[in-house]
């Protein structure tokens, strides 16, 4: 028997980047707010300073399963418990561009977004000035318009400056990377200390997640967060049309409605659309908010390149943040490769880097073993230099979250995933990583190679758009199908461009959720 | 649970640091919890509670041509420890390569399958090769893709050697033998080889 609680106004589902944007906006609001993370309850200082350690951050159960030849890599890509994702990113936050939103207005090609960047970008900017970010706007030349960065970039250190050489010689340009990465005080946060342990998490709080910003801010204004609550389904009235609230189970078991007036979705891309298919009923035999049986659909994920070069001199590639020092984005023009795919490019230059773990020395050479691997471990503790390309993913009707026939602990359908990257994207990705090896040799690294390929972020699923019948939520990031259901996060965008997605992420949730206290009857 | 960065200092969190790096793993024995490091788990001769004697001697033998140091290092303590952990708590970097859990059946699937390659490819038993036999048995498996009878060979070679790399580097002690800075902000709960 369900235990069935108090009413609240909203029930935000997930505390990571969105959900601790829209916490904030709708509690500021007057809001009744109740925030539902499925994982543990997780305080600044559990954030241990360790690749080890770290992993407990990441995805765990329940398990997602893949198929199609790519992956997604939904552990490493995902968080559980306060603050999610978040709290593991690297807070590489550059902007998505003009010719972003507009891809198939201006290319023929992929998706357009329901708005354009003009009507994001106060909110960009408001984002911006909330968290404290770092960087120089003026040598960002690539830069859509936006306010100045309200600090100074964050470190280069000899990594960067030799790296940076490279760029140079081949007559690309680099920039300070703008980064949610604080390098001064502000609004009583220290500034970053260069450690590299933006993985494990920032427990200063230099770097802002959902810990340091939103969150606080969301509970000041009389928001609740409840841990270890397992949210299931979006519950509705019988049409199916409008949410009742949302069930979730405790980790004891009990299961639990918690009634809400307004439904936000924030559980990340694979979860968002798990819940949305698991909350299939009688009217919604497909899922919620799949009239246009594109829920799940246009599932994308950035091909990423790990290029790195031995060098003469010292690096100093343990100091810095996990994101980089510098970034290029000369191969930005959608037709700017020369192979002739579509799509965009970035360099993110100079990450400081440990000696174990997925991105860390060891792994840059998984090939070396035994006393050899002793040997590179000594030498690439000092001189290797490190950057990754990230390049645009295409979304495609194949790639795709479903549901699998295999339950979790409560007795829900897992997710299932079938991605292959685009045609485009894997071009893209051969001809960065071809490239970045020119520029470590340019930089003078006595040998440079690249990595296999890798998956940066997880986006799509339920992408917004104008048409209802050729998207999930709309301009809002509100269900075409379902009134009083929002869903947040990179789930909604219909497109990957090749830049970072939290700070986005941030920018639609935080558009979305003002939208929403204007507009409560 | 309320959250306030006000009055926090670096100084604060190493502190608390020092004092929460006395924790460890927690290793039962007799029915009392200790909490000691695996190299001292391992020196210690303490049961393990998932893996039997020969998997973890081939365990261990694997682990040490692949990463030397590993084995007093603790590896096998460890990796028997995190398999009896939650998969959301797990520390294995297996669960960043989407391997399904319970991760022990990886584990065991991986000893399987270089037990059959040792008979196949060298005509004899895993536990009688030679340094030189074991050595060409890991060049074989190193290979990106590498595949026997179903099993993905390389990436339990990778998840192997990552697990080696975490004991013997992955802790201040494995940084101050590379000449890096720790720098941290909270130090882990002590162990992997400190």
């Amino acid at each position: 028997m369900a235990k069935t609680l108090e009413a609240v106004d909203a029930v935000v589902v997930g505390s990571g980047a969105a959900g601790s944007v829209y916490a904030a906006v709708l509690a500021e609001g007057g809001k009744d707010v109740l925030v539902l993370e499925r994982g543990r309850e997780r305080k600044l200082s559990d954030l241990y300073s360790s690749q080890i350690w770290a992993r407990r951050l990441k995805w765990g159960s329940p398990h997602v399963e893949e198929q199609g030849p790519d992956s997604i890599w939904p552990n490493f890509n995902s968080g559980h418990g306060t603050g999610g994702a978040a709290m593991h990113h690297f807070a590489v936050w550059p902007r998505y561009h003009e010719e972003d939103f507009l891809e198939q207005t201006l290319y023929k090609h992929s998706l357009d977004w329901p708005f354009e960047y003009d009507v994001l970008r106060p909110f960009y900017d408001q984002v911006q000035s909330d968290v404290g970010m770092s960087g120089d706007a003026d040598k960002e030349i690539w830069r859509p318009p936006g306010d100045p960065y309200p600090m100074s970039p964050v470190l280069v250190s000899n990594h960067g400056r030799v790296l940076a050489r490279g760029f140079a010689a081949l007559d690309m340009h680099t920039a300070p990377i703008p980064m949610a990465i604080l390098t001064q005080i502000y609004n009583g946060r220290p500034p970053c200390i260069w450690d590299g342990w933006c993985d494990a998490g920032c427990p200063i709080g230099a770097l802002a997640n959902p810990l340091v910003v939103y969150l606080p801010r969301a509970q000041e204004a009389g928001a609740r967060l409840q841990a270890n609550a397992h949210v299931t389904r979006v519950l509705t009235d019988a049409s199916g049309q409008h949410a009742t609230g949302v069930e979730y189970y405790t980790v004891d078991g009990e299961q639990v409605i918690q009634p809400a007036d307004v439904v936000v979705l924030c559980a990340f891309t694979v979860e968002n659309v798990r819940i949305l298919l698991n909350s299939r009923n009688k009217n919604q035999p497909d899922g919620l908010s799949n009239s246009s049986r594109l829920l799940g659909r246009y599932l994308m994920c950035h091909p990423a390149v790990m290029v790195h070069g031995m060098f003469d001199e010292e690096m100093e590639n343990y100091l810095g943040t996990n994101g980089g020092q510098l970034l290029c984005q000369d191969g930005y023009d959608k037709q700017s490769d020369p192979g002739g795919a579509f799509g965009s490019s970035q360099w993110l230059i100079g990450l400081a880097v440990k000696p174990n773990d997925l991105l860390g020395i060891s792994m840059s050479r998984p090939e070396i073993f035994g006393e050899d691997l002793h040997e590179f471990m000594r030498e690439g503790a000092h001189y290797l230099g490190s950057m990754v390309g990230v390049v645009e993913d295409q979304p495609m009707l194949e790639n795709r979250i479903e549901l699998s026939e295999n339950t979790d602990k409560f007795g829900m359908s897992r997710a299932k995933v079938f991605y292959q990257t685009s045609a485009e994207g894997r071009k893209l990705w051969q001809t960065a990583a071809a490239k970045g090896v020119d520029i470590m040799k340019a930089a003078g690294a006595r040998e440079a190679w690249h990595g296999p390929q890798a998956g940066q972020h997880i986006m799509g699923g339920t992408v917004m758009g104008q048409d209802p019948s050729k998207s999930v939520l709309d301009a809002h990031a509100q269900s075409h199908d379902v009134a009083n259901l929002y869903v947040g996060g990179p789930s909604g965008f219909p497109t990957s461009s090749c830049i970072n997605s939290t700070f986005t992420a941030h920018a639609v949730a935080m558009k979305s959720a003002q939208h929403i206290v204007e507009n409560w009857r | 649970m309320k959250i306030s960065m006000q009055n926090i200092t670096r100084r604060d969190f190493v502190d608390r640091a020092l004092k929460g790096s006395l924790l460890s793993l927690s290793f039962k024995v007799g029915g009392s919890v200790l909490l000691i490091t695996p190299r001292e788990a391992r020196a210690k001769e303490l049961p393990l509670r998932h893996l039997d004697a020969g998997q973890a001697g081939m365990l261990e033998l694997l682990g040490e041509t692949i990463v030397p140091g590993s084995a007093d290092s603790g590896l096998v303590h460890f990796i028997d420890h995190q398999l009896g952990v939650d998969p959301d708590d797990c520390m294995l970097v297996a669960k960043y390569f989407q391997v399904e859990p319970p991760y022990k059946n990886f584990y065991l699937g991986g000893l399987s399958s270089l037990a059959a390659a040792a008979e196949q490819n060298m005509g004899k038993p895993f536990e009688t090769l030679d340094e030189s036999e074991l050595t060409q048995l890991i060049q074989e498996v190193s290979k990106p893709g590498s595949i026997i009878d179903g099993y993905p060979v390389f990436l339990f070679y990778l998840c192997l050697r990552s697990d080696g790399v975490d004991v013997v580097y992955g802790t201040p002690e494995g940084f101050r033998k590379l000449n890096v800075p720790y720098m941290e902000h909270i130090l882990p709960p002590e162990g992997w080889g400190g």
